[in-house]
């Protein structure tokens, strides 16, 4: 027997067990999917936890316990660290480069949502080095990647399908992000915003249990306080709103300065032959260094104690300005270097410099209004993060979450819609897109995703032009009534309104057929029915049970394309009145109205 | 197969919850590590920064204290110790948000409001300093609270004297002088604040209070007899003016005796030599309002006359000058020997005529001028 033409006993079993696991795969899949989320939560927590006790670890060791300006090591240690950070990027872990963000998206896009181990131990050890040794950059997005690349590693143990390999990264990106934040929420919105882009409820529950896991581990480690602490808001005074929309409008500007710098330099740099980019973390490590050793310590690493202090008012407002400006060129120059690290801390330390000294400035000019410089830091910290990271949502809740004060919720709305709209106008294509592109990746535009118009069946609708007759009427009353219509003789559909309030939409030729069959039988040359049945019957039971689907306005106008291989003309009824017509939609008004769009969009 | 895929499934959660328990081990023991050096640096710089501001180097302080804090964070001693060293370093606003910060979660805590009310007194905010004040006196303080209280009650006084609120100053002060304990101390600070609230009867208690323990307390004779003399009171100002240079002439330490104490003491001698009491002989008390009158009248005709040169058509003394040709001031000595209501009425012309010509024509010198003292004390005529 050909052995390709009928299987061995190996291969039937092999294909029975394939069968089997087919046959279970999905009941099984959703029985582990919510436990492996916990593990997932708990294991990216304990490796956050380990990320930032190494960064901490790596400052104290690399810079001293107290850096203060004009120590050598300054710029000695950051320009090292570059070399070494090159180096190890270069021959050991190639993938490591950027935040973390726009790679866990290319995983998710691109890769089926797989994460190498060998990243996960780069971006750990890399990250932690750039950031020790005073780079300025953030823990948070390699954290996010960390957290993916743990649910990317343990996913691929369990033999999960493919689809929900893909569906793993966002989980534990935002099970890593929650724990580096210590804000759960903030976490699961940002990672709905940012990296699925949109809200889907298969997700959403692995999402939370793997974020509230991770926080929990994180928190049992550092404590349950939020990050920041100010004193409660109290707007006496609405014309202080006022004041937050001037931050808003800073915030929009600056934000745009930072982008622009990143757009400008990182192209660039990327652009320069191969030894040339060996020697840029170093070079950048040498510049941010030297920002350090002049005087700005605070800009260096991922700067929170200086996020601090400027909330309570320990900078004056100018120094506040040279702080937030000195860490976007700081921040440029370690990012575009090819540095591993995140963009969040650097958003949120310019953001807080720059609400501090809006602050400030209201406190000496305008002594009244009663907001604290913590506030407008804070708020700040948020206007930042809806302009820059282009996450509006997310940038309210951060804001809460960070330092659990839900009385600053107006101003934050406020300041940051503002922000946002500004930043949109003035930079359309959002940062991290734009560095995807320059990456040469096209991942889906999360905003565009958020904000593209669902068209429905209202926007396709046309009004009845077509023929309407009674399913109610015998076949005979149905010719006279139809032959009465003007263009009986033309009309290529006819809709025909059967009890119930349904409808069926028939093709001439249907209805041709049905008539010739009615007159036929009518004539007695039929013989399978007697001359007094059709005279009796009506036109509903000529046609049989099947009619139209039940399809409304407000309906998705995708939902109609299924129906169109079986009716020529889809009957659109009011949700409120059944069987009461609004209109009829055929599948050219469908292509039509999307073509339109499309026109439209582009 | 479902079986042995079960089994699989298993074996990998049961390796997937020793990976994650072992990685949970490590890191507690790597965090525990961590976290103990990191409180030895924070315990290492925060004893630097204590040591800065007791040498008064809060600039130095706060470097230390938030290099502490850095790797303690929210660490509650060294916040209030870095709020402290602000407010030394003279950074008024950074201290008042920092401690407004601390106050948000301790809102009770004595000591923070008592720094708050510092600070906001700094900052000129007079409402927001008395509400801390109050806030700190009502508030929690470890171990010594009563004292504390108190302590603060005066330092409130003090700033509420300062900024003219001398009502609450004098409440605040008869609050803390009704539950103080018997301490001569706190008894001479009370009655100099109260003096200073304008509540000298108030003061004049405390001080009696202290001589009633120390008789011979220098500081406490002094300021009773100058506020006795204040009160009009000359004998007793005389008496306790007198034991306070007696206890200053014996005194070992080698103050000067004040020149004020000293005119106020001859002044008291003066007034007495001259004041007809009641309680002196008929004879001798009624040579004393002669002389008085004599005196009264000689100042009355030096002032009618200055007056009249210098506005011959009507004179303000116009009421007095009809007064002086009548009975009291004709009356002999034999007949006011006998008429004790005669005497007094004469005493009120002498008192009258010194008070109104002070008004027009300046203030006497000489006898006039303690008749004048005289007049203004508040019972120049005893009943």
């Amino acid at each position: 027997m050909d052995k390709h033409s009928a299987p061995s006993g190996t291969e039937s079993k092999t294909r029975a067990a394939e069968d089997m696991i087919a046959r279970i795969a999905p009941a099984r899949e959703e029985r582990i999917f919510l436990l492996l989320a916990i593990f997932i939560g708990v294991i990216s927590g304990l490796l956050v936890v380990s990320f930032r006790m190494a960064i901490e670890w790596l400052s104290v060791l690399l810079l001293g316990s107290s850096p203060q300006p004009h120590q050598p090591r300054l710029i000695v240690i950051p320009a090292l660290a570059g070399l070494i950070i090159a180096l190890l990027t270069r021959f050991v872990f190639p993938n490591v480069r950027g935040s973390g963000i726009n790679q866990t998206k290319a995983a998710l896009y691109i890769h089926n949502g797989y994460i190498s181990f060998r990243t996960v131990i780069g971006k750990f050890l890399l990250s932690a080095l750039a950031i020790g040794s005073g780079h300025s950059l953030g823990p948070e997005d390699p954290s996010l990647q960390i957290g993916a690349g743990v649910a990317s590693l343990i996913s691929r143990r369990f033999g999960m399908s493919k689809e929900k390999l893909r569906i793993f990264a966002p989980i534990g990106a935002a099970a890593g992000l929650a724990a580096a934040f210590n804000a759960p929420i903030s976490a699961i919105l940002f990672v709905i915003e940012e990296v699925i882009g949109q809200w889907s409820a298969a997700v959403l529950g692995s999402i939370v249990l793997a974020a509230v896991s991770s926080v929990v581990v994180a928190r049992s480690f550092w404590g349950a306080e939020p990050m920041f602490r100010i004193p409660a808001v109290t707007l006496r005074d609405s014309r202080e709103l006022l004041a937050y929309a001037a931050l808003g409008v800073a915030g929009g500007f600056a934000a745009l300065l930072f982008a622009k710098s990143l757009s400008y330099l990182r192209p660039k740099l990327r652009s320069q032959p191969e030894w040339s980019q060996m020697l840029q973390p170093a070079l950048a490590g040498l510049l941010v260094g030297g920002i350090g050793y002049f005087g700005l310590t605070q800009v260096m690493g991922a700067g929170y104690q200086a996020i601090d202090q400027a909330m309570h008012s320990q900078f004056a407002w100018r120094m506040l300005l040279v702080l937030a400006l000195f860490k976007i060129v700081a921040t440029t120059l370690s990012f575009s270097s090819g540095t591993p690290g995140g963009m969040f801390a650097p958003t949120l330390f310019i953001g807080a410099m720059l609400g501090a000294a809006v602050g400030s400035f209201e406190k000496i000019y305008f002594p009244h209004l009663t907001g604290s410089i913590g506030s407008y830091a804070l708020v700040g910290m948020g206007v930042l993060f809806a302009a820059f990271l282009r996450a509006p949502l997310t940038s309210v809740f951060m804001v809460l979450e960070v330092s659990g004060n839900y009385s600053i919720v107006l101003p934050v709305i406020l300041a940051n819609t503002i922000a946002y709209v500004i930043s949109r106008v003035t930079q359309p294509i959002p940062i991290f897109e734009e560095l995807t592109h320059q990456d040469g990746l096209y991942l889906p535009s999360m905003e565009e995703l958020r904000e593209e118009s669902n068209l429905r069946l209202e926007d396709a609708l046309q009004p009845v032009t077509v023929p309407v007759l009674q399913g109610s009427e015998t076949i005979a009353d149905t010719i006279q009534s139809f032959a009465q219509y003007e263009d009986s003789r033309t009309a290529s559909v006819v809709l025909i309104h059967c009890s119930n309030g349904l409808w069926y939409a028939a093709r001439r030729e249907e209805l041709e057929t049905l008539f010739s069959h009615s007159t036929a039988a009518s004539s007695g040359q039929s013989p399978d029915a007697t001359s007094t049945d059709q005279s009796t019957r009506t036109i509903e039971q000529a046609l049989g049970s099947e009619r139209t689907p039940i399809l409304f306005p407000d309906l998705p106008l995708s939902s109609a394309l299924p129906h169109f291989q079986r009716w020529p003309l889809l009957p659109i009824t009011n949700r409120a009145m059944r069987g009461s017509l609004e209109g009829v939609v055929s599948l050219q008004d469908v292509l039509n109205r999307y073509q339109q769009q499309r026109g439209h969009s582009h | 197969m479902k079986r042995r895929l079960i089994l699989r499934d298993a074996l990998t959660f049961l390796s997937l919850t020793l990976i994650t328990a072992i990685l949970f081990a490590v890191t507690l023991f790597l965090f525990h590590t961590f976290a103990t050096h990191r409180q030895e640096l924070a315990q290492r710089w925060a004893a630097r920064g204590q040591a800065a501001i007791a040498s008064g180097h809060p600039d130095q302080a706060i470097v230390a204290l938030r290099t502490a804090l850095s790797h303690a964070p929210g660490e509650r001693s060294y916040e209030l110790l870095l709020a402290q060293a602000l407010g030394d370093a003279g950074h008024t606003e950074e201290a008042y948000n920092y401690f407004l910060g601390l106050w948000e979660t301790q809102p009770g805590d004595g000591f923070i409001n008592l720094s708050l009310a510092r600070l906001a007194a700094k900052k000129n905010d007079m409402q927001s300093a008395i509400n801390y004040y109050r806030a700190a006196i009502y508030g929690t303080w470890e171990g010594d609270g009563i004292v504390r209280r108190r302590d603060l009650r005066l330092e409130l006084s003090r700033y509420l004297i300062a900024h003219h609120d001398l009502s609450s100053a004098r409440t605040e002060l008869l609050v803390a002088g009704g539950n103080a304990p018997e301490d001569t101390g706190l008894a001479l600070t009370l009655a100099h604040l109260l003096e200073q609230a304008s509540a000298p009867r108030d003061a004049l208690n405390f001080y009696e209070k202290v001589l009633a323990r120390e008789p011979n307390n220098q500081q406490a004779l002094e300021a009773a007899g100058r506020l006795e003399y204040g009160f009009g009171h000359f004998e007793e100002a005389h008496r306790l003016l007198e034991r306070a240079k007696h206890e200053h002439d014996t005194s070992a330490l080698n103050q000067a005796w004040s020149p004020d104490l000293q005119t106020m003491l001859d002044a008291a001698k003066q007034i007495l030599s001259i004041e007809p009491s009641k309680k002196l002989p008929a004879t001798d008390r009624v040579n004393r309002i002669l002389r008085a009158r004599d005196l009264a009248r000689k100042r009355f005709d030096d002032c009618t006359a200055r007056v009249s040169a210098a506005n011959a058509a009507s004179s303000p003394l116009q009421n007095l000058a009809a007064r002086w040709p009548s009975k009291e001031a004709t009356i002999n000595r034999a007949a006011l020997l006998n008429d004790t209501s005669e005497q007094d009425a004469v005493m009120k012309l002498v008192y009258d005529t010194e008070t109104q010509t002070s008004q027009i024509c300046g203030a006497p010198t000489g006898d006039d001028a303690l008749l004048l003292m005289l007049a203004k004390s508040p019972k120049p005529v005893e009943p």
